[in-house]
């Protein structure tokens, strides 16, 4: 027995292109075309579509960074460009996502020093990448500008544009062709209105991606499931202000009580437990890229989305 | 300076002349040329028309493509001059590569320039073009330079550099081309304008290119055409003395920039105000008791008003506070005075109609100060100011600059000027407050007279999905939005300030069923806007297809088949209705986005209009209101129903002191004789 799954839905998500080949101008090893979809996730006819891409998240000021991230990786942490370069490797994520934290310590000023970073994570790894830049207006511009110019021709996903706070992002996306991240909380309506300013100041649909923001599972992931899954029929039923692919990072999920109260032994554990359940929800509900922080998660992702894109056998059977 | 000895140039012939000229020169172009660092060839011509010029026969073809236009031939010419001669040295620039134009165009779209200039010519003293370029560099203006005035600014020790946002092009007018070919290109960097495609061009440099150009004396014939040539682009040209005639803006060196920037709607942002308190949204629900209050004004006790009033944009000087009469220092403490708020307000997208609106938004703004608060509106006015406020300074004047800067913060894109005066003597304030009321009286007569057959553009209003996912508000001129907050004008108001927002434009179409509102436009915007769970919407009709509700209804309608009539109860109301249920029973059994037949949330003004029930018969179907909401209405809803010929409903119209029952009710109703008991059946 297969389930209907069009519904009626006459929507496509649209497509986004992450990272540059050479033959495309840039000097990534793959390029992600992600979107496309036009029913919900792993509910297909044609196993067509992608599986969720994993981003491992790095940072270039790790003291702010998850204690327990920072235990498993060691003092890994502390080389980004090592760090980076072992998540593709041997973590083998499908794509890296860094934070610029350092900007968001008190009176960051160091400006060169951004360009420097991209510059090496480019270089340390050659998949797409994700940029999380800074978040005060006084260094916003420079800070986005360099990340802009610093990754020209290899098409960046940037982050993150707010209602409040969009516009440099966008200059830098317009300027030197990269994608952007529009991030509105936990609102369909708020998401849809972000989408529409970035249109308006020229940010075409096919360089943004939605992040509905993801609480943690246990600590409101249900109102993001829900804001998602509201996003993706509206996408589905024709709203193009709506259909583009959507990202969430659960971040939140190493950071949490039960996590941080638990039994020293299993720490480990049940972080890396919280972190995948909230990422494989988080793809349930439609998510085209789910970020991780604990290289364990992004197995165990890989593994899982794996058997949920397998054509089930017939009713009863297995 | 002697204007007499001064030659005025006719604009109008020089620039004949100098079309006549360009056209005339452009065929000795011998050489072939090319810019470097640029994709986009010779961008004007590239842009208008896609093709790429570097020769005599492209730029005769692009030439006449372009109807003889001034600025291709001075592209072209100046290219062909820049091939030839070299580029001029330092501090010239020339022509500025792609790699810059893209930061450039990074700077406007992010916001940090807020808009580019083009100061040309030769300056009649060295410290005109100074101040201007001061002023420019202050508001955040990125400032390019062609002709003597670039040495005029460097002998006065002006520093040059895209560093301090002045770019010096070039020594002569001609090379203010390279302004235009710059926002060619960031047009098609940044607007999504492939080239060739002329009316997307022109239409970005007209709506998103925020530049204007001030001209100073001595342009020759060919500068005047090329000048002229840029208001195609929408660019105002504004000159200071020495030009006539034409469509050239003349101005005075004191004023040219603030003019040239209100004609091109250009906006310097206001981030915080001047004032010894605090101001913030923070505030505003904390009042100032008596024994706080430093002084008051109105509430009964004075005389007091406020008014906000549209003028030409010439008449408003923009952040003028203005204080007629004593200032807080001569008034008695924990006195009652006298105070009149008169905000002038201009604006290109301004209207008449809005100034109602915005004037609302004086309550909102006094509240938000951490030492003033006000109640009330128009010449009910209640206003204090507190003790604490007061000791560490604050003025009546503080209380001027607090409005002026909320009102241009909160709407930048309305208001290009607001002035505040506040009238604290007692017979000015009397005379004011006169031309006040009579102001009131033609608002009231104009928004009363309003219709929802008057308009074709209803407003949603979603604001309430946060927690109502597919809660969709229809606000008309009739009917104002459920939670009594949003009118008609508000709705459209709120539209024009954010088109993105929460409120949107709804055609309502043709019009489906005539007696219960339903508008084929209307079902279509809330099937949408509801996610598609909501098919069909009845604007006037609590039993078939009702609005949806949130949960901010002032109030709800809802059917008492046993008694074949309508009841309405409001939220203050505590006890159980004839229904049978509270108010908070009934509005968690309706509210979250549902449609209810036979319910609806409706604002407590909805009861007075005349669509009020209309699809149920009329306002003759409603038999209960708590005594509360009753007499809050009273005075309007005796008047209304006189209108309508049922002077004697209001007293049948029962409430709990009638009846808390249906079965009392009934009995009641029956006693009054109450005209629902024999109108068509309910159900």
């Amino acid at each position: 027995m297969t389930a209907d799954a069009q519904f009626g839905w006459s929507g496509t998500i649209g497509e986004v292109t992450l990272g540059a080949t050479k033959a495309e101008g840039g000097t990534r090893r793959i390029s992600y075309r992600i979107g496309g979809g036009t029913t919900l996730p792993f509910m297909e006819k044609e196993n067509s579509s992608l599986t969720p891409l994993i981003a491992f998240e790095v940072c270039d000021y790790p003291k702010t960074w998850s204690p327990i991230v920072r235990n498993y990786c060691g003092d890994l942490v502390n080389d980004l460009c090592a760090w980076t370069k072992t998540a593709d490797t041997t973590y083998r994520a499908d794509l890296i996502r860094l934070h610029l934290n350092s900007t968001r310590q008190r009176d960051f000023s160091d400006i060169p020093a951004v360009g420097k970073t991209v510059e090496g994570v480019l270089s340390a790894s050659s998949l797409p990448l994700i940029i999380e830049g800074s978040n005060e207006p006084k260094i916003d511009s420079e800070v986005f500008q360099r990340c802009g110019e610093s990754g020209q021709g290899e098409r960046l996903l940037l982050g993150t544009a707010e209602a409040s706070h969009y516009r440099s992002i966008a200059a830098a996306a317009l300027a030197y062709n990269h994608s952007l991240i529009a991030q509105s909380p936990i609102d369909v309506n708020l998401a849809k209105q972000l989408n529409i300013l970035l249109k308006e100041i020229g940010v075409t649909r096919d360089h943004i991606i939605i992040d509905p923001y993801t609480g943690a599972l246990g600590y409101g992931f249900e109102y993001s499931y829900s804001a998602m899954e509201r996003i993706r029929f509206a996408a589905l039923k024709g709203d193009s202000d709506l259909a583009m692919p959507i990202i969430c990072s659960a971040a939140d999920s190493l950071n949490i009580k039960e996590v941080r109260e638990a039994d020293p032994a299993m720490q480990d554990a049940v972080a890396v437990s919280w972190e995948f359940y909230t990422g494989i929800a988080a793809a349930a509900a439609g998510a085209e890229i789910i970020c991780v922080r604990h290289p364990k998660t992004i197995g165990m992702l890989r593994q899982a989305f794996a058997s949920m894109k397998a054509r089930p056998g017939p009713a009863g059977v297995e | 300076m002697m204007r007499g000895m001064i030659r005025m140039t006719d604009v109008e012939l020089a620039k004949k002349r100098g079309e006549e000229h360009l056209k005339e020169t452009l065929p000795a172009i011998r050489k072939s040329f090319a810019y470097e660092d640029t994709a986009y060839h010779l961008p004007i011509s590239f842009a208008l028309t896609g093709t790429s010029v570097h020769d005599l026969d492209t730029a005769r073809d692009v030439f006449s493509k372009t109807g003889n236009n001034p600025i291709v031939a001075s592209e072209c010419l100046l290219a062909e001059k820049t091939a030839t001669q070299g580029k001029e040295n330092a501090p010239y620039t020339g022509f500025i590569g792609d790699t810059i134009i893209r930061k450039l165009g990074y700077s406007l779209v992010d916001g940090s320039i807020l808009g580019l200039a083009l100061v040309i010519g030769t300056p009649e003293s060295p410290g005109a073009a100074a101040a201007i370029c001061r002023e420019l560099q202050e508001k955040y203006m990125l400032t390019f330079l062609a002709g003597p005035v670039i040495s005029s600014l460097s002998d006065n020790g002006v520093k040059l550099g895209l560093e301090y946002r002045l770019i010096p092009l070039g020594s002569t007018p001609a090379y203010g081309i390279h302004f235009v070919d710059i926002i060619a290109r960031v047009a098609m960097m940044f607007g999504g304008v492939t080239p060739g495609d002329a009316s997307r061009l022109l239409a970005y440099a007209t709506e998103r290119a925020k530049a204007i150009v001030i001209v100073f004396p001595g342009l020759s014939d060919d500068e005047i055409a090329l000048v002229d040539g840029m208001r195609v682009l929408g660019f105002p040209i504004l000159s200071l003395g020495d030009y006539n005639g034409g469509a050239w803006l003349p101005a005075d060196a004191d004023t040219i920039v603030r003019k040239g920037m209100e004609e091109k709607g250009i906006r310097v942002n206001i981030t915080a105000i001047p004032i010894p308190m605090g101001c913030s949204p923070a505030f505003e629900g904390k009042s100032i008791r008596k024994e706080e209050m430093y002084v008051e004004f109105g509430g009964g006790r004075s005389t007091a008003f406020e008014l906000l009033r549209m003028l030409p944009a010439g008449e408003v000087t923009d952040g003028q506070v203005t204080v007629i009469g004593p200032e807080i220092d001569s008034m008695k403490e924990g006195s009652a005075n006298p105070l009149g708020i008169v905000i002038d307000v201009a604006g290109k997208t301004m209207k008449k109609d809005y100034e109602p609106v915005l004037e609302r938004r004086i309550h909102n703004f006094v509240n938000y100060g951490e030492g003033s608060w006000h109640v009330a509106q128009r010449d009910l006015i209640w206003v204090r100011l507190s003790k604490e406020a007061v000791a560490k300074g604050v003025r009546i004047e503080h209380l001027g600059k607090l409005l002026a800067s909320k009102f241009r913060m909160d709407f930048p894109q309305l208001l290009d000027a607001v002035s505040v005066t506040l009238i604290t003597d007692p017979v000015k304030v009397a005379e004011a407050r006169a031309e006040a009321e009579r102001i009131y009286e033609e608002r009231d007569a104009r928004i009363k007279g309003m219709r929802d057959n008057d308009v074709n553009t209803y407003y949603s209003c979603t604001l309430c999905q946060t927690f109502a996912p597919n809660h969709v508000c229809i606000i008309t001129p009739e009917r104002p939005a459920l939670c009594g907050a949003i009118s008609w004008l508000d709705g459209k108001i709120a539209y024009e300030i954010s088109p993105s927002g929460a409120n949107q434009p709804v055609e309502k179409g043709a019009v489906l069923n005539p007696q219960n509102g339903e508008f084929e436009g209307v079902n279509r915007f809330v099937r949408k806007a509801s996610h598609g769970e909501i098919d069909r919407c009845s604007l006037y009709s609590v039993m078939e297809y009702p609005m949806t509700c949130c949960g901010c209804f002032e109030a709800i309608a809802l059917m008492l088949p046993e008694v074949n009539g309508i009841m309405v109860v409001n939220r203050e109301f505590k006890g159980l209705t004839p229904s049978g249920m509270s108010f908070s029973t009934l509005a968690g059994t309706i509210g979250g986005g549902a449609q209810t037949p036979g319910f609806a949330g409706i604002s407590k003004n909805y009861i007075l209009s005349d669509r009020f029930l209309q699809g149920e018969g009329g306002i003759e179907r409603l038999v209960w209101m708590p005594s509360q909401l009753k007499d809050e209405l009273k005075n309007r809803l005796v008047q209304k129903l006189a209108d309508r010929g049922l002077k004697d409903l209001f007293d049948k119209i029962a409430d709990e002191t009638k009846a808390t029952t249906i079965e009392e009710l009934m009995v009641y109703l029956e006693k009054v004789g109450h005209p629902a008991l024999v109108m068509k059946p309910l159900v």
